[in-house]
């Protein structure tokens, strides 16, 4: 216990000392309040220019805009989350582990009374502390600037956050735990490439399993075996409830619109039990990997 | 008097079609003694302190440190190691990689806050300031030995402890090792130096391809009126096949001169 502390504490300190992710963390909230202020300015110019448009068109409802424009600005949001979780997790799992295996340092610490173990327990706690802190700054940041828009969706957005954190932080594992087999340049492609893959598997497999890619019993066969293969992206409801929203405040009232139960079965539901059991399990796995290469390393 | 580390016939490898790194070296090592392990490049030297050390797992052979497997932590929490080309986090101050290691080591408040300052003013790194990735390599040498001594091991393994460091920072390592014998502790000398393997051993070691050549106390392996460096040099020319001219012929070419 004591040595994992020890190296988790100035797993920490170096991780905050690393000008790669300080970059990440500065274009994500950076990114964030542009993303806020500026169709905060978008609507305000849209919404005066609406009101004095040319006569005979009907002026848009003002307050239809600012929905719309809250609800696409927490769309970006979720995405813009999603993909600093990600550079964020390339960027501390590039480092965590890999920089001291190959500058030398493991071989001053492992010659210390610290086992692999405690080592790998330290490197992955920090790693994941460091994420959660950085992905958690920039999602209270995320709920700061939606305070500019009406809201009404900062529970869901607070869920989704989490997912995300839970998502980056598998593919952070699977990026120590190849960053301490090869080069970490080359992990980092061969992460990328089984996440993205992942993604498609789990994407194909919830169509497959809707019937909207017909029903062929190999495809599906398939498709299951390889689903349990790769991990399932976490989500919460945000993704359906932003359809469900944009899908209703254009719907006319009295004149039939687009199936609201349609639009919405097409997007990727909040994960249930399993698939955070299966996250779970996807954890363990990787953690123990990681733990397997860094035993295995001769330094 | 036990030893404290012993090792038998050990054997190393790095890759099964390679040639055997380090081959049936056998010897032991008792508290206050200086061990010199001596060799050309590529000879062994590094590959058999790092099996004591449990860096590297041996293919062969038997090592017992304190009476237990290398990999034992309560094993190595007695071993001081300063490795060849020392690194360390890069983004960590010297201060705090003693602090990092002490925590490591188990060492408590108290004797960190004595430890630490009286370390740092040994290496001569008191008043650095700087991350160790603005270090040169001879302040990363003595941030490498002042870790190794922390712990106030009983062996203390040095591989190439001068080979950046200035005249005053050697001699600074011979008066350790010296002060160490006396109070007991064991070291282990990996290093090109023979002149300074000479002034402070007790017995040596000599290793080429992985194979102990000769091995005794200083009287033993250099008959009086000789000098280490001879013997040393006899034995790994007699072990390596004869070379002919090794200087480039551009150089030796009298038309380019």
């Amino acid at each position: 216990m004591r040595g994992t502390l020890a190296v988790a504490r100035y797993t920490l300190v170096d991780l905050s000392r690393r000008r790669i992710l300080l970059v990440f963390f500065i274009i994500g909230a950076l990114g964030i309040a542009a993303i806020g202020i500026g169709l905060k300015v978008f609507s305000s110019t849209l919404v005066s220019v609406s009101f004095s448009g040319s006569p005979g068109t009907p002026a848009p409802d003002p307050a239809k805009i600012n929905r719309f424009l809250d609800l696409m600005f927490v769309t970006d949001l979720v995405g813009a989350l999603g993909l600093f979780a990600l550079l964020i997790a390339f960027g501390i799992g590039l480092t965590a582990i890999y920089h001291d295996l190959e500058s030398g340092a493991a071989v001053a610490i492992f010659s210390k009374p610290v086992s692999r173990f405690a080592f790998t327990a330290g490197k992955v706690g920090a790693a994941a502390a460091a994420m959660v802190v950085i992905v958690g700054i920039l999602s209270v940041e995320a709920a700061l600037v939606g305070l500019l828009f009406g809201g009404g969706l900062e529970q869901t957005l607070a869920i989704e956050a989490v997912a995300q954190v839970a998502n980056a932080l598998i593919l952070m594992l699977i990026v120590l735990a190849l960053s301490t087999w090869m080069n970490n340049i080359v992990a980092a492609i061969v992460a990328f490439i089984y996440n993205t893959a992942g993604g498609f598997v789990v994407a194909l497999h919830n169509q497959i399993a809707a019937g909207n890619l017909g029903d062929s019993a190999i495809l599906k066969g398939i498709f299951t075996v390889l689903y349990w293969l790769v991990p399932h992206q976490l989500t919460s409801d945000a993704p359906r409830e932003l359809v469900r929203a944009e899908v209703e405040l254009f719907a006319v009232p009295g004149q039939p619109g687009p199936d609201v139960s349609q639009a919405v079965a097409s997007v990727p539901g909040p994960s249930d039990l399993n698939d955070i059991l299966w996250w779970a399990f996807v954890v363990i796995v990787f953690a123990s990997l990681v733990y397997v290469a860094v035993r295995r390393r001769q330094v | 008097m036990a030893p404290v580390v012993s090792v038998e016939a050990l054997r190393k490898r790095y890759r099964r079609r390679d040639p055997w790194a380090v081959d049936g070296v056998t010897f032991a090592l008792e508290p206050g003694q200086a061990f010199g392990l001596l060799g050309p490049n590529g000879s062994g030297k590094t590959s058999v302190v790092k099996m004591i050390a449990g860096l590297l797992r041996p293919d062969g052979g038997e090592i017992s440190l304190f009476g237990a497997k290398p990999g034992d932590p309560a094993a190595r929490a007695q071993l001081g190691f300063a490795p060849e080309e020392p690194d360390f986090p890069k983004f960590l101050r010297a201060r705090e990689v003693l602090d990092y290691f002490a925590s490591l080591l188990g060492l408590d408040e108290d004797e960190r806050k004595r430890r630490i300052p009286e370390t740092l003013a040994f290496a001569g790194l008191d008043q650095e300031r700087r991350q160790v990735r603005q270090f040169s390599k001879g302040m990363k040498q003595r941030l490498g030995i002042a870790q190794a001594i922390l712990g106030r091991p009983k062996l203390l393994i040095l591989d190439e402890p001068t080979a950046d460091l200035d005249p005053l920072g050697r001699r600074d390592v011979r008066a350790l090792i010296e002060s160490l014998k006396v109070s007991g502790v064991a070291v282990l000398l990996n290093s090109h130096l023979l002149s300074e393997v000479e002034l402070v051993c007790d017995t040596v070691a000599i290793l080429a391809k992985g194979h102990v050549l000769k091995e005794g106390t200083m009287a033993e392996v250099v008959p009086e009126g000789r000098t280490l460096e001879d013997v040393f040099g006899e034995l790994v020319q007699a072990s390596a096949p004869p070379k002919h001219d090794n200087l480039p012929s551009f150089i030796t070419d009298q038309e380019n001169q």
